[in-house]
């Protein structure tokens, strides 16, 4: 046995104007689930605590709460001494026990029809990873297209697919899906982070059930833009400027010894519309030793096509980027684009290994840069924190760069998954919620490593926003000035 | 209806509602019941929790026995379920069983159920305990969520009122005796009334009566207790399967099911000096074995000192692809891992845990109780299984007998009696009393699993039962206190749980034989197909053991 503080939420409709935080002091066994800590709250401390739970074993999705601000399956979390326990972000029935029923409601029911027989196989395999779901509703607490649209949540999008997949079904899921906001998701994958039986919605539902409209010519016209651009321009960005491939030769030899060697994928954004970035990117491994190459035959990664459901060209692309690096004999490809990174980290199979910029200076060693004189808080981008799993290597840098560094809530800036130009009212609305997470670390600078989030959250705040990068540069620059003024 | 609203000691019934027929339960069983129920009409189906996250349907695993091959036949199923179940099933359910389990499942998959499928575009089955021939149809290891999920769409379809976080308390008769309705809480405490032509119990069992159980939290008995107040007969009661793969640690999660499928997909089990003991307790069928003779030879060799430090054996699936166990066990895989255990590379450890109760409210294959009005499926009924329940009949037997529930209860006549005032007199009078009792009902629910588990487990004798007997009976009497009119339920809830807990007790001191699930020390094992006795039974006004002439 253990002694742990939980603190819980508590409210009572009849008699609270509002809820507020208890805190209990209890016993639990060793290895004791958050539902465990519950009982025990129940059994010693207040009978009346309200809170589900039935299966004990993560398979009916009645116990979800947020624990530390995260949903989870009370039944399956680890109990842990400190921890604060939340219901779901929905309407409150009374203390952890929250209102499903809206939402369950939304999830479609299959229409069988009449004629139907059993699937094949095939069928049977593309549609069991939708099928797991235990309606748990954790995906849709935290999904952020939610706080702003009338998004249906992540879970009725899967089983839009799910039906969409079953020869049985004889319903109009495109349709559907469409009136349940199937152009609302950024993909910014925090559903997929918070699921208990790890359903990829945005990969597995999303981005096909737009496949399927798109095939229905239903994709929105904002996105059909960009595709027709990929496919006569090769890029997904419109040319404002000189281009960053434009700007530099194909090999960028670094300053002194050469300690590596990388290919360089720019990426539309970089390429065509903040090329600076880009430029700064490259004067960062010149200074570190790496040597980039730069292949000026590289094309867009097909990303804005894949989350809109455009894929009819992206094999093309997808061969194009492969031999270019390829034919280079290139080992290591570097991305600067969040974007791009999970792309063909995910969506390519490359003869390459592809790693962000943070990742590349994390192992090969940054030389310390002088710290700017600056308060800078850091935006995980979604492509980058959950579509590639780095959230530590980019804080690291950045406490190098600058004097002081504050966390703030990490949450999409709402410009992923085409929503920025398919859907532009909801990505400033969530772009507004970030700027309130920016002014409340009173921060001087916000700091992402993704062009898309840094372009589209300047338009949304008055706090500048730079890459990483360009800090790291800064901060190189700082120390040259300040050597010369001393010398 | 005025005496129903008015005010009687702060309690009051707070909503009345009319159905032809009412359902209690929403796991496979009622939820199958509502469904053809409501081609008669008028259907209301209750449900202590929200629809699809309760009862043990949404948790079953393995999978749903059915013949529906050419190799196959519903003959040798029945023979594998009679055998199974030490020859105490009744023989005329066992027939509905075997006969209509392949009805059901193309219902299922009509109606959209995503089972796994063979290459060859067939419903792909895998090997079961004590079956000879591989029956079990499967959706992975998540059959009775995938069943559960199919049914409440299909229910979706239909005009059954769905009450949710409705909990019922108590059966309600009319002035001629019959069943007429059902007494229950909602979620803030308040009273309501359901009214009906035909009620079905579809409540599921009760094995949360013991410290370690495979049940969800909604595996309380009420349904056991609350027909036996009622007046039904049960039979059979002393028949608890002991599933012999429940998990050993954490603490907290001791008792959750490992499915049979592990040992279907080619699980072995090895005790702690890695010898792969079941070839002393069944040679034959090995690890295949029924799940009597399993749980038995666990217990055994963890009591013999074989057993792991933490008190249980070994299951291993490390020898199989890696591939197979993601495919196939994918439940297994993730519970394990969230205790750090990857059982693709290290074994599982198990020991036996209360895993269903066979015996339950005698019935007809029409689902008819004892008491006119009455109709159960599923788990809370019994006789289709006898001593032993195989592995896969389950999730059968509430399709089929959910089915067979919901057509008789629609097809019953308009009832003309009144329901008794009295009666739900009786009921305010006990929750108030709740209001003003003294004793937790957490401390007499943990007393209760231990008693149970320690002295009404695998391995019984009549002393123990005894001792048993007298201290649940104290347990039941015990001023059990609510802290709020929410709190009534709970109250409720570990009342039903020391009824069902003296009811299997009471039922063990009656038979005096081993046979199947029920190990006496003080007892003869009998010839299964040649035992004197056939079913115990249990009401208010009766109890007994039921003796049959012997062939010679």
């Amino acid at each position: 046995m253990k002694e742990i503080t939980l603190r819980v939420a508590r409210y009572d409709p009849a008699v609270d104007d509002e809820p507020h935080f208890e805190e209990y002091t209890v016993r639990v066994n060793e290895g004791a689930r958050v539902l465990h800590a519950l009982h025990a709250v129940h059994d010693e401390h207040d009978p009346t605590l309200a809170y589900r739970y039935c299966c004990g074993s993560g398979q009916c999705g009645s116990c979800a709460v947020r624990v530390d601000g995260t949903p989870g399956l009370a039944c399956m979390e680890e109990a842990r001494d400190g921890m604060t326990i939340e219901p779901l972000d929905f309407p409150i029935l009374k203390d952890l026990t929250v209102d499903m029923s809206p939402v369950i409601a939304k999830i479609a029911r299959i229409c069988p029809a009449p004629d139907a027989g059993l699937p094949t196989q095939e069928e049977i395999e593309a549609i069991k990873p939708l099928r797991d779901c235990i309606e748990c509703l954790s995906c849709v607490s935290a999904c952020p297209a939610l706080q702003v649209t009338d998004f249906a949540g992540p879970t009725v999008l899967r089983q839009e697919m799910r039906l969409a997949l079953d020869p049985r079904d004889s319903g109009d899921r495109i349709t559907d899906a469409i009136e349940k906001g199937l152009f609302y998701c950024t993909t910014c994958k925090r559903c997929l982070e918070v699921c208990p039986k790890e359903i990829d919605v945005p990969g597995k539902a999303i981005e096909k059930l737009r496949e399927i409209a798109n095939r229905r010519g239903l994709t929105l016209p904002r996105h059909q833009e960009v595709a027709k651009m990929v496919q006569e321009t090769g890029r997904s960005v419109e040319r404002t400027k000189t281009t960053f491939l434009e700007q530099v030769p194909e090999v960028i030899e670094p300053i002194g010894p050469v300690r590596g060697e990388v290919g360089f994928f720019v990426g539309c954004m970089f390429n065509g519309r903040v090329p600076q970035t880009a430029l700064d990117a490259m004067e960062v491994m010149k200074r570190n030793g790496i040597r980039v190459i730069v292949p000026h035959d590289q094309v867009c990664c097909g990303s804005p096509l894949i989350r809109t459901g455009q894929t009819s060209y992206v094999a093309d692309l997808k061969q194009k980027n492969i031999e270019a690096f390829a034919r280079r004999g290139i080992k290591t490809v570097m991305t600067i684009c969040a974007g791009c990174g999970a792309t063909l980290k995910n969506d390519y199979e490359t003869p390459f290994v592809v790693k962000d910029v943070t990742e590349i200076l994390t192992e090969y060693g940054i030389e310390l840069p002088a710290k700017l004189d600056i308060t800078a808080t850091y935006h995980d981008p979604c492509h980058l924190l959950r579509g590639q799993g780095i959230s530590e290597e980019p804080r690291a840098l950045l406490r190098l760069g600058v004097r002081e560094f504050v966390e703030m809530p990490t949450q999409c800036c709402g410009a992923g998954g085409g929503v920025r130009s398919g859907v532009p009212e909801e990505a400033k609305a969530l772009g507004a919620k970030r700027d309130e997470c920016i002014k409340a670390t009173g921060a001087d600078v916000v700091v992402t490593v993704c062009p898309f989030c840094e372009f589209h959250i300047a338009d949304c705040t008055d706090t500048p926003v730079k890459n990483l990068v360009t800090v790291l540069l800064e901060g190189y620059k700082k120390k040259d000035a300040e050597r010369k003024g001393s010398a | 209806m005025v005496l129903y609203n008015a005010p009687i000691n702060k309690m009051l019934v707070d909503e009345i509602v009319d159905a032809h027929v009412l359902v209690i339960g929403s796991g496979g069983a009622g939820v199958r019941a509502a469904i053809e129920a409501s081609r008669y009409g008028g259907v209301v189906l209750v449900s202590k929790t929200i629809a699809g996250k309760g009862g043990c349907t949404t948790m079953a695993e393995g999978g749903f026995n059915a013949v529906l091959r050419d190799q196959d036949s519903v003959l040798v199923h029945r023979e594998d379920t009679l055998k199974g179940g030490a020859y105490l099933n009744d023989p005329a359910l066992v027939d509905a069983l075997t006969h209509e389990a392949p009805e059901r499942i193309a219902d299922l998959i009509r109606w959209g159920a995503v089972f796994d499928v063979t290459d060859d575009r067939q419903v792909a089955q895998r090997p079961f305990g004590g079956q000879r021939f591989p029956r079990t149809c499967y959706a992975g290891d998540r059959t009775g969520h995938e069943m559960i999920m199919t049914l409440l769409d299909r229910l979706d379809a239909t005009d059954t009122r769905l009450y949710q976080e409705v909990s019922v308390i108590d059966l309600i008769k009319d002035e001629n005796g019959a069943v007429a309705g059902a007494i229950a809480l909602d979620r803030d405490g308040s009273l309501m009334l359901f009214r009906s032509d035909a009620t079905v119990l579809a409540t599921g069992g009760g094995t949360q009566a013991y410290d370690i159980s495979t049940n969800s939290a909604a595996g309380t008995g009420d349904g056991f207790a609350m027909a036996y107040r009622a007046g039904a007969e049960l039979i059979d009661m002393e028949m608890v399967q002991f599933h012999p793969t429940g998990a050993v640690y954490p603490y907290d999660a001791r008792g959750r099911l490992v499915t049979e499928a592990v040992r279907g997909e080619g699980g072995i089990l090895l005790n702690a000096r890695r010898e792969r003991f079941m070839e002393r307790y069944d040679p034959e069928r090995m690890e295949l074995s029924t799940r009597d003779v399993v749980a038995r030879a666990i217990a055994t060799e963890v009591l013999e000192g074989r057993g792991t430090n933490r008190g249980g054996v070994y299951l291993d699936v490390t020898h199989l692809p890696r591939e197979r166990i993601e495919a196939r066990l994918p439940v297994m895989l993730e519970q394990f891992l969230a205790y750090g255990v990857d059982i693709r590379r290290e074994p599982m450890e198990v020991a036996p845990t209360a895993h269903h109760i066979m015996g339950g409210l005698r019935i007809t294959p029409e689902c008819r109780t004892t008491i006119p009005g009455l109709f159960a499926c599923g788990e809370v009924s019994g006789g289709v299984h006898g001593a032993n329940r195989l592995g896969g009949n389950a999730l059968a037997e509430t399709q089929v007998f959910g089915k067979r529930a919901g057509e008789f209860a629609g097809r019953s006549p308009e009832r003309n009696g009144q329901v008794d005032a009295g009666q739900i007199d009786e009921k305010i009078h006990m929750l108030d009393a709740f209001l003003e009792g003294t004793v937790s009902p957490a401390t007499v629910r943990k007393d209760l699993k231990l008693t149970m588990w320690n002295q009404a487990g695998i391995f019984r004798n009549a002393p123990d039962l005894r001792t048993a007997l007298a201290h649940i009976r104290g347990l039941a009497d015990q001023r059990l206190c609510a802290a709020s009119t929410a709190n009534l339920l709970e109250c409720c809830t570990v009342r039903n749980m020391c009824t069902t807990a003296s009811l299997i007790v009471r039922c063990a001191l009656l038979r005096p034989e081993n046979r199947g699930a029920h190990v006496r020390r003080d007892a003869e094992k009998t010839d299964p197909a040649t035992s004197p006795f056939c079913h115990t039974y249990a009401s208010i006004s009766r109890e007994g053991i039921e003796r049959r002439e012997v062939p010679a």
